[in-house]
């Protein structure tokens, strides 16, 4: 995805009622499976005025019409009430959900010889791949006794060569510490770092479309999938698409994790909810045949 | 690094698209069966097998890339084949019905009048969840008209939350002429007074 910059201007001056704000958040609940209650007011009325001021709503009304039935707005709003971009550690609590729960629940099913394959679907620019081959070296006390192979995999080819190519603005590590960056980073000119060689040979980055069950399907089964803040963009249509493809991509037992914004519940039917103490993760029934 | 290097591993099994789509929904192996679904979702001449294997379809994973063919196909004979699972005792087959039929919004609407005059209260129930995602307009219009003459207080009240969330002023004298109909049923009176409140804009 895209990182954008707000830009915002002062929103204007709609008056947004106690019952509006209600009636609101229980549509993007519906629609997002995002909470906000009485204290995050601001913050929703905040964003809501901008997009009825880029919309040219003059009431609350006006503009919820056009969510009913202007599923770009509804996008455009979703987009607004989260933080599009992407960056080293990003939702790091599932990477500890990864190291504390479902890599060893993965390990007690496997035999040894078999690889632990991970898969970062949409990768973008490599972030979220890297981080977590960083996240698995630094906390997974395991790492050495296993295979991993990490695979990133996009649609944009130009996103999948600057992430071959590993190097990253200052920004993108603002989560990580002096001492991972030392670790794993060369400094270069300009305030851009370079990813280790060893690491960037760790990971592999392929093109494919998630809509696209023949090109997804070559890459094989994994036992986690990474698929964070994707799905929310997709209409209905294409979503049950992407979950129906992934799932097939997924190991029986193995797990996947959305964004903090996404619900597979509302997607799929196929998926178990997994609550661990880290992270809400879905799972692929242990019992279920290859296709089945 | 102890990690993998960029060899990738060998791919785990995967099963060929099934050469013949109507064998391969017709294959004892689920995965083939789901093969064979995925393969149907562009090809409209393929719903009446879709159909004939939905009807017959134990596996949840196959029934759900059915229904998720059925969806991209889209259009009125998809809805057609979808519909009756509404009818199933199975309530896994209903909600994915009630999900698939949701996703083809753009096709249902006119098959809701009657979806929503169904003998069956249960259809009728899941019928009103097809008219949240519409435009509000034609959503008031419907779900009034389906209240206008309800007698079950838990169709009512389906209804009645979609409305409370995209009902227009239209909706507020059905809404009234229902709480005094079901006077007796201090429920639907309630959730009658709470949609009013909330397309009105007060308090609920």
């Amino acid at each position: 995805m895209t990182p954008r910059s707000p830009g915002r201007t002062d929103p204007p001056d709609i008056a947004i009622g106690d019952e509006e704000f209600r009636r609101f958040t229980e549509f993007f609940y519906r629609r997002t499976g995002m909470i906000f209650g009485e204290s995050k007011r601001y913050y929703v009325d905040r964003r809501l005025r901008d997009r009825m001021a880029a919309t040219g709503a003059e009431s609350f009304i006006s503009y919820f019409g056009q969510l009913l039935t202007n599923t770009a707005e509804v996008e455009q709003l979703i987009n607004a009430f989260t933080i599009n971009e992407t960056y080293f550690y990003r939702e790091d609590h599932q990477f500890r959900c990864l190291t504390s729960a479902l890599l060893g629940q993965i390990a007690s099913r496997k035999r040894r010889s078999a690889p632990i394959r991970i898969w970062s679907m949409p990768c973008s620019t490599g972030e979220e791949a890297y981080s977590i081959a960083i996240w698995l070296l630094e906390n997974w006390p395991s790492v050495d006794d296993w295979d991993i192979e990490i695979v990133g995999t996009d649609i944009d080819t130009r996103a999948l060569q600057a992430a071959e190519e590993g190097v990253y603005a200052e920004r993108a590590l603002m989560r990580l510490s002096p001492y991972l960056i030392g670790k794993y980073f060369e400094r270069l000119d300009g305030g851009r770092y370079r990813l280790a060689e060893d690491l960037r040979g760790s990971v592999r980055f392929t093109r494919a479309n998630v809509m696209d069950q023949g090109e997804t399907a070559r890459h094989g089964e994994f036992d986690v999938i990474f698929c964070r803040n994707m799905l929310i963009y997709f209409d209905e249509k294409s979503r049950r698409q992407a979950a129906d493809n992934l799932y097939d991509r997924l190991a029986p037992g193995g797990y996947i994790c959305l964004g903090h914004t996404e619900s597979m519940s509302r997607i799929s039917p196929l998926f178990q909810v997994c609550r661990f103490d880290d992270a809400i993760v879905y799972q692929r029934p242990v019992g279920t045949s290859h296709g089945g | 690094m102890p990690l993998v290097k960029r060899t990738p591993a060998p791919a785990a099994h995967q099963e060929s698209p099934p050469q013949d789509i109507e064998e391969g929904l017709r294959s004892p192996e689920p995965g083939c069966r789901r093969q064979a679904a995925h393969a149907c979702a562009s090809r409209p001449d393929a719903i009446p097998l879709l159909s004939d294997s939905l009807r017959v379809e134990t596996e949840p994973a196959v029934r759900q890339a059915i229904l998720t063919a059925l969806v991209g196909i889209g259009g009125d004979d998809a809805v057609r084949a979808i519909v009756p699972c509404l009818r199933s005792d199975d309530a896994g087959i209903r909600t994915g019905a009630l999900d698939a039929l949701r996703a083809l919004s753009a096709d249902i609407e006119p098959w809701l009048p009657s979806l929503l005059a169904d003998p069956d209260a249960d259809v009728r129930v899941l019928s009103t969840e097809l008219a949240r995602g519409m435009p509000a307009d034609r959503a008031t219009l419907h779900l009034c008209r389906m209240l206008e003459r309800e007698s079950h207080p838990n169709a009512c009240a389906a209804a009645l939350d979609v409305l409370a969330e995209v009902g227009t002023r239209e909706a507020v004298p059905a809404l009234r002429r229902l709480a005094a109909r079901f006077a007796g049923e201090p429920f639907v009176v309630f959730a009658a007074s709470v949609a009013i409140a909330r397309i009105e804009g007060t308090k609920g």
